[in-house]
């Protein structure tokens, strides 16, 4: 029963991890620059080559600004926007973008 | 400035505006529901992630920008983009699959 009740704490902790991680206020200050282009809340990009970020999964947005910070995915918009940011930084904007409503998982 | 001037400037901009613009194939999303079974094994179920090297959750697709999709399928097609499973099924989608199944993940209204 104890083993039970750690167990189910761990795995709400691991569940919550990026709010632990993650600064929700910092990531919507951040994410200003990419409304820019993605749109409010990241769900009106300007052009239809251009993603909707709202609602995403966290660390797939994660992963991506990783990606073009990185150099592993290149974009000639996206590559110099990452390039400045920490990981800090990616965390806080993706933790914002993935709360928003938006895209979904379809099949 | 003198108009005689202008004119050929005006073609020449317009003749440039044409051949730029992205010759992206007319999608349709109900064929595009036919050619997303192979699809559906990962970004059709919620939350469902990649494994080794690197994992991460499946980007959702449901309403997402359908230029962006076929940008997206043309670039892992083309190797630009790398991802071993992406870059698989890419190679076997026609310029017109691309944009069937960019159709149908775009427009919500359809499936489900």
């Amino acid at each position: 029963m104890n083993k039970l009740i750690v167990s189910g704490a761990l795995s709400m902790l691991a569940a919550s991890a990026p709010l632990l991680a993650a600064d929700y206020e910092a990531g919507k200050e951040k994410a200003a620059a990419c409304s820019a282009c993605h749109g409010a809340d990241g769900n009106k990009p300007i052009t239809p080559d251009i993603p909707r970020l709202g609602g995403q999964h966290y660390d797939y947005l994660e992963h991506s600004l990783k990606a073009y910070r990185s150099g592993a995915r290149d974009n000639a918009m996206m590559s110099p926007m990452a390039k400045p940011l920490t990981d800090k930084e990616i965390k806080d904007v993706a933790w914002y973008f993935s709360r928003q409503p938006g895209l979904v998982t379809k099949y | 400035m003198n108009p005689n001037r202008v004119t050929p400037l005006l073609c020449t901009w317009m003749l440039f505006a044409v051949l730029s613009a992205p010759a992206w194939a007319e999608g349709d999303a109900a064929a595009g529901k036919q050619k997303t079974w192979t699809c559906e094994g990962c970004h059709g179920i919620p939350d469902y992630r990649t494994a080794y090297p690197d994992v991460y959750s499946v980007p959702k697709l449901g309403g997402q920008s359908a230029g962006y999709i076929v940008k997206a399928l043309q670039d892992y097609k083309a190797g630009s983009r790398k991802n071993t499973t992406m870059g698989a099924i890419a190679a076997r989608l026609s310029e017109q699959d691309m944009a069937d199944i960019a159709a149908y993940y775009a427009d919500s209204s359809v499936g489900k």
